[in-house]
């Protein structure tokens, strides 16, 4: 279930990309849901844990992947206990934020109200009012009610 | 600092090119744009210089801040380009705003964050696209595009209703032109009142008419709240003050010239942002006449026929007649 938290909290990572270039498993860059998120918003193919082939810029390394993958990348397989800043990513990583929500229980941290119109239906908990949301309707009813950002 | 910049940074892979022309510029929109990228090159650039590999061509050196020591390194900055890239938790803090507010520096800050204490105009929130390949078809080209055009948000409007962010004088006009025409007509009492003025009307065809010189912290949820309501418009000209400027009401050449290039008179360390200049001109240019302007009350002038009529055909697309 995906829960989100809306401002500033505790055990919050607020640049995400920085504390995944420090603690990135290289199992994590090869499993299929990296594979396929590095895919679809870097454009990019995963050569190895340790290589990647950008269109743009060449082989890069695996700390030159976008911040908004690496934040991802840190919700779907870091298990510290950790809360991720999700205004770390663009709007082209909301489908993939409810898609790793149904894999586990996830809690994300924004500081702005991001845009899931792409994804239309989901379920989510606001933490900050304990409303279930189903759909982005109700999420942009509830996030505008709530002051913290 | 006034004027507008061009600016280039390049290696033999990537070449961004765009212009920079108020005191805060926003990058924000898709990951995997290359905002990063561009943050990176521009601190390898200073770092290094030509060393680097990267070129950076801009009349006026641009530089990357970053760190808990921003503090002590902003006041010795002036007449600057300066970049800040979303890890810096600083920029939505007071003392950040205090301390570019009477800056002499231009800053263009990578965030996706609101930032209510900084008041930067619609105009300046950018995306970054490649436009494709450049000349020799090895280099990547990226440019910066505007993520709101307001003009999109005015298109055929007859409101039943008006919200004006504006408690004085602004309001008083768009009242009286509403009340002349049944359009029921409130005031936000300022932008960060706007979202909550907006739920609590319940008409469709409704307009908001805010500053767009400093509005840009409210629209990415504005934005939003106007594509599932589809009967929600926005007219977001510089101010009120700019549209009286517009209208032609104030004699002569000056002020027309001003309009079609602010950039080159607006001192950033002077005017937080450009709505405080255009009301300190006009305030200037009408006193002593029978337009006398002041922000605080509407001089009834205003109000007269030939005027109103002045000030409405500047707001092209909207319509104050209810069917």
């Amino acid at each position: 279930m995906l829960n989100i938290v809306f401002g500033e909290i505790e055990n919050s990572i607020y640049h995400p990309p920085t504390y995944f270039d420090n603690r990135y498993e290289d199992e994590w860059i090869i499993d299929p849901l990296t594979v396929a998120m590095i895919k679809d918003i870097d454009k990019s193919e995963v050569i190895g844990a340790h290589l990647i082939e950008s269109p743009v810029l060449g082989p890069i390394s695996t700390k030159e992947i976008s911040g908004g993958v690496k934040t991802l990348i840190l919700m779907a397989f870091d298990h510290t206990g950790k809360i991720f800043n999700a205004s770390a990513c663009g709007d082209n990583c909301a489908k993939w934020i409810v898609e790793i929500g149904k894999r586990k229980d996830l809690t994300i941290n924004l500081h702005h109200v991001m845009d899931f119109s792409s994804v239309n239906e989901f379920d989510a908990i606001i933490i900050n009012t304990g409303t279930v949301i189903h759909n982005y309707n109700e999420y942009l009813a509830e996030a505008f009610q709530i002051k913290e950002r | 600092m006034k004027g507008k910049y061009h600016i280039i940074v390049q290696n033999n892979r990537l070449r961004y090119e765009f212009d920079i022309k108020r005191n805060i510029t926003i990058i924000r929109g898709d990951s995997a744009t290359g905002k990063t990228t561009l943050i990176n090159m521009l601190s390898s650039a200073a770092a290094l210089g030509e060393s680097s590999g990267i070129d950076v061509i801009c009349e006026r050196p641009c530089r990357v801040l970053s760190g808990s020591d921003w503090q002590y390194i902003l006041p010795n900055l002036h007449e600057q380009i300066i970049f800040l890239d979303e890890e810096n938790h600083f920029i939505k803090t007071r003392e950040f705003a205090s301390a570019i507010k009477e800056s002499d520096n231009y800053y263009v800050i990578i965030t996706r964050e609101d930032l209510p204490g900084l008041p930067y105009a619609v105009e300046e929130i950018y995306g970054i696209h490649t436009s494709g390949k450049y000349h020799d078809l090895k280099r990547t080209y990226n440019e910066t595009y505007q993520i709101y055009s307001p003009e999109e948000f005015t298109l055929n409007v007859q409101p039943d209703t008006v919200i004006v962010e504006d408690s004085h004088s602004g309001y008083d006009f768009f009242k009286s032109i509403c009340s002349d025409t049944g359009i029921i007509c409130k005031s936000a009492q300022g932008k960060s009142n706007l979202k909550d003025t907006i739920r609590s009307t319940a008409n469709t065809n409704t307009l908001i008419i805010a500053d767009g010189a400093a509005i840009g912290s409210e629209m990415n949820e504005l934005y939003q709240f106007m594509k599932h309501s589809p009967g929600l418009k926005c007219y977001l000209p510089e101010s009120f003050e700019w549209i009286i400027l517009k209208s032609g009401l104030i004699d002569g050449r000056t002020v027309q010239e001003i309009l079609l290039h602010p950039e080159d008179y607006i001192e950033s360390k002077t005017y937080f942002s450009w709505e405080r200049y255009f009301t300190s001109i006009l305030t200037q240019y009408t006193q002593g006449t029978y337009l006398s302007y002041t922000k605080k009350t509407l001089n009834k002038s205003f109000l007269h026929e030939k005027s109103k009529e002045a000030i409405l055909n500047v707001m092209e697309g909207i319509s104050f007649h209810k069917e």
